[in-house]
């Protein structure tokens, strides 16, 4: 397995959970701070899971 | 009901326009901090999706081959089916509508097919065949390649010259006769061209070029493309161009939500509801904050 997915999933996750929330709230301080909230719980699980298959195909 | 601190002005005008272009309604209604947001998160995934399949990604019709030709030799429009991908690509608006408009030169191109009205001069790609009484002899040949029709007017026969690359240096050959081409409007940046070899009396001799040359980008670009060029793209660009495929999709069904969001406001509210902080960043609409000064119920 290579890693090319997972560089391109970090971006974009980014840009998916920064449009997500901003299309939930208004108010900038609350996009952001969600978004941030958003993409680190989507990168573990991403991670997570990427490790997983790792350890099971090997 | 959408929060009254959000200014929405005209919601369907808004609507519209972030239809049309990813994060303008935000910009229209003065909410420029999450238009830029739109903007340039979902233009950005678009793109990154168009540089990955090398432009190809987005077609609105897949057009069907119907026998052992190449649909880019149909004399009439070709079958096709509508491309489901690109209802999601669609949602981001102008990015992809030429899509469509392509779709309408597409089968409105009839006459191309072995019909020249203009010069061309193109690198070309293919096979030099030569008829023999074994059968024909296909040599893979790249070369250049210069075609002018007969009458000035256009026409079905051409002139024009083949110059093939060789180890021994170029060849150039004379090419005459009726020229099939590909059509002109077709999502491929390859052209079909079949034409036959003619020596200085303009004689046909017993060979014939089969191959491409390069269509341009106006005729190519989101135009409708058949199986074979997907394979085409499948082959060079493998898992990438599945994933670039998916990006668009992503950047088209992420708009949706923008074009809600510019026609009702943000659906989990505000932001600084104590509800919302209560729970999480999962959200729920609760009451606007409390107006300073005054006390809360």
């Amino acid at each position: 397995m290579d890693l090319s997915l997972l560089t391109q999933a970090a971006p974009l996750t980014a840009i998916v959970c920064l449009v997500y929330t901003a299309t939930r709230f208004e108010l900038p301080e609350k996009i952001i701070r969600s978004a941030l909230v958003m993409y680190g719980k989507t990168m573990v699980f991403l991670v997570s899971a990427w490790c997983l298959l790792y350890w099971v195909s090997g | 009901m959408a929060d009254p601190r959000v200014s929405l002005r005209q919601p369907i005008v808004a609507a519209l326009l972030a239809f049309l272009l990813p994060g303008l309604g935000h910009w229209y209604q003065g909410r420029r901090f999450k238009a830029v947001i739109f903007s340039v998160g979902i233009l950005l995934l678009f793109g990154w999706g168009q540089v990955l399949g090398e432009g190809q990604t987005t077609y609105s019709r897949l057009v069907l081959r119907a026998g052992p030709d190449s649909p880019q030799f149909s004399e009439v429009a070709p079958v096709s089916k509508s491309s489901f991908g690109y209802w999601a690509q669609v949602l981001i608006g102008m990015p992809a509508l030429p899509a469509l408009l392509q779709e309408g030169r597409f089968n409105a191109d009839d006459d191309s097919v072995g019909f020249l009205d203009t010069e061309i001069r193109s690198d070309f790609v293919g096979a030099l065949i030569e008829t023999t009484r074994q059968g024909d002899l296909r040599t893979p040949v790249t070369g250049t390649l210069q075609i002018v029709p007969s009458r000035p007017e256009g026409s079905r026969t051409v002139e024009g010259t083949i110059t093939l690359d060789g180890a021994g240096g170029a060849v150039s050959y004379q090419l005459g006769g009726e020229v099939r081409l590909g059509r002109r409007v077709f999502g491929s940046p390859r052209r079909g061209i079949e034409c036959r070899l003619v020596d200085d009396k303009g004689d046909f001799q017993s060979a014939r070029i089969e191959g491409t040359i390069q269509r341009s980008f106006w005729n190519w670009y989101m135009a409708p493309m058949d199986t074979a060029e997907l394979d085409r793209l499948h082959g060079s660009l493998s898992r990438q161009y599945d994933v670039a495929a998916v990006l668009t999709w992503i950047a088209g069904l992420l708009n949706l939500m923008v074009i809600w969001d510019a026609a009702l406001g943000p659906a989990y509210g505000y932001g600084d509801e104590r509800s919302s902080e209560a729970e999480g960043d999962g959200g729920g609409a609760g009451g606007p904050a409390p107006v300073p000064g005054k006390s809360a119920v």
